[in-house]
């Protein structure tokens, strides 16, 4: 602590302090009119720098890790098996599943040859992680872009199965499903590792992240 | 004497026009320090979010009243009280325009023209740190205390100047009342500048604005309750409705210290170079007089946010040195230069 070390001395008008005080008054003058000016426009977002929340949403990254999705496939069957390799891998212990087997009749329902009959992730619980993702053999369940997640009860902060499938299912049609992953290169396997960076490079920037993940 | 109907209707005026002034000034505070730091404060509550206070007021009026269980009751509930009452008191002697004639009776816009408006100002305005110090020492609790016991030694550096820049005023003048101040500021000084007291008391208003920022315990100078080093200072413990006097008290006694501004130095409700009783009716008149010595209140009521968000805190010993090594030799010699002069002239 103490003054501050200044190689020169200070000169009259700054050891009058009012001088340096009229300057300081002139820069905020400039940013007060500046986004007095600003604000007085019409519309969302007129401050450059402040974000009017519910109104003025910022752009999230596509591979933000928000609310999860259970994945149909391009027929329109559930994707998942109900293996519970999710439930297994999930740190905060927030995945709750029940199997069942698809009967004869309900093949066009269903991928595999089981099935969830109940899927809950408790979100109140849940961490984002992502690791239900990864752990994941048939890509059936991937993190959404949902982040607002507030609800009045505990019981509604419990994601089901509807729910899941409805986040697919939205997303889909707004265009916010997830670019798809290139491969994991397996370390070693020669042909896996020259196509891995390649693969990467095509599918955007936000791919390379989980594929060092993987080396 | 003038009637009491009369005087009543003064004091509510006045009053309720303080509240009113008080409430929205939080709103200027909050918004102008957003726009100040790139942000937008709030703008939901009504339009550009001029309804705010009204939320805060409702927020505050239905919080829990929560008294520390080891505080001292009487002291705890006295503080704020203590701490508005004097700033809403103030006020009473500022004259807020000229007068009104209504109906043949002529009313000054004044509440009261004591004659020794000077003095009531100085000693009510030193009541409101009692306020603060009772606060402090009733909630007990380390934060409160020390924030009580800065303001006192605050008081003691910046009152002296704040007292002795004010009484060059007064020898410039030779009268107490605050009107009769305002009154002679008419015309012209010096043949070209608007007779104001500004250009005849520049250093005497250059110590006045900065005792009057330590007063209204405004940054650069709110040690009571400078939150980055003491939490909240003498309000740590408080909260509801007496936390909302205390901030309260703080924007009325910056509403009166402003007022005091124009009045001693800014020519009160004086337009340079105009004299607006001859071509105004006598109601026109007073009502234009109130709101000339209205704007230039807000230009010191607006200084008052723009300094804030501009400068600093000083510390603590720098506040002290400020006091005792620059401004009471200065404040002397400013007195010693005004008797001087006026001692020349007459």
């Amino acid at each position: 602590m103490g003054k501050p070390e200044v190689k020169r001395d200070y000169t009259l008008g700054e050891r009058l302090y009012l001088v340096e005080i009229v300057k300081g008054l002139g820069i905020t003058w400039k940013h007060f009119m500046k986004n007095f000016r600003a604000s007085l426009q019409k519309g969302p977002h007129t401050v450059p720098t402040c974000w009017q929340y519910p109104w003025d949403k910022r752009e999230i990254s596509p591979i933000f890790r928000g609310e999860h999705m259970l994945l149909l496939d391009e027929e329109g069957r559930e994707k998942c098996v109900a293996c519970g390799m999710c439930q297994r891998v999930c740190p905060a212990k927030c995945i709750t599943i029940k199997r069942g087997k698809v009967k004869e009749g309900e093949e066009a329902k269903y991928a595999g040859k089981t099935y969830c009959a109940s899927f809950e992730i408790d979100l109140l619980r849940c961490i984002f992680c992502g690791l239900c993702e990864e752990a994941c053999n048939k890509g059936a369940i991937v993190l959404g872009q949902g982040y607002e997640l507030a609800d009045f009860s505990r019981q509604a902060c419990v994601a089901d199965k509807k729910r899941l499938i409805g986040n697919f299912l939205r997303a889909k049609e707004e265009g916010r499903l997830k670019p798809k992953r290139p491969p994991v290169p397996v370390a070693g396997a020669k042909d896996a590792k020259a196509a891995g960076p390649q693969k990467a490079k095509s599918a955007g920037g936000g791919q390379g992240k989980g594929l060092k993940r993987g080396v | 004497m003038e009637a009491w109907g009369v005087a009543l209707i003064k004091v509510v005026f006045i009053w309720a026009w303080t509240l009113i002034i008080a409430t929205l000034m939080t709103w200027v505070e909050r918004r102008g320090s957003a726009m100040i730091q790139d942000r937008l404060g709030p703008n939901v509550c009504g339009p550009f979010g001029i309804l705010q206070p009204l939320a805060d007021g409702i927020k505050l009026f239905t919080k829990e009243d929560i008294v520390p269980e080891k505080a001292k009751k009487i002291l705890f509930a006295l503080g704020p009280i203590m701490f508005a009452l004097p700033a809403f008191s103030a006020y009473a002697v500022i004259p807020f325009g000229d007068k009104i004639v209504i109906g043949g009776k002529e009313i000054i816009l004044q509440v009261a023209d004591v004659n020794i408006g000077f003095l009531y100002i100085m000693a009510i305005g030193a009541m409101s740190v009692y306020g603060i110090v009772v606060g402090g020492w009733g909630s007990n609790n380390k934060f409160s205390i020390l924030g009580g016991l800065r303001s006192t030694a605050q008081l003691i550096s910046y009152e002296v100047p704040f007292g002795l820049a004010l009484l060059s005023v007064v020898i410039i003048y030779g009268t107490f009342s605050l009107r009769e101040i305002v009154l002679h500021q008419q015309g012209t000084f010096l043949g070209f500048l608007p007779n104001w007291g500004i250009f005849k008391q520049p250093l005497g208003f250059i110590l006045f604005i900065v005792t009057a920022y330590c007063e209204a315990n405004r940054v650069p100078f709110d040690l009571p309750e400078a939150e980055s080093e003491i939490v909240a200072g003498y309000h740590t413990e408080y909260g509801s409705m007496r936390l909302g006097l205390y901030l309260f008290g703080e924007y009325v006694n910056m509403y009166t210290l402003s007022a005091l501004m124009v009045t001693l130095y800014f020519g009160g409700w004086h337009i340079p170079y105009i004299d607006m009783s001859k071509f105004l009716g006598p109601v026109a008149y007073g009502i234009a007089s109130f709101l000339v010595f209205f704007l230039k209140t807000c230009f010191f009521l607006w200084l008052f946010v723009w300094v804030r968000w501009t400068v600093p805190r000083f510390r603590y010993d720098q506040v002290m040195s400020l006091g005792w090594k620059s401004l009471i030799p200065l404040a002397l010699l400013n007195l010693f230069i005004t008797a001087f002069l006026v001692q020349l002239t007459i």
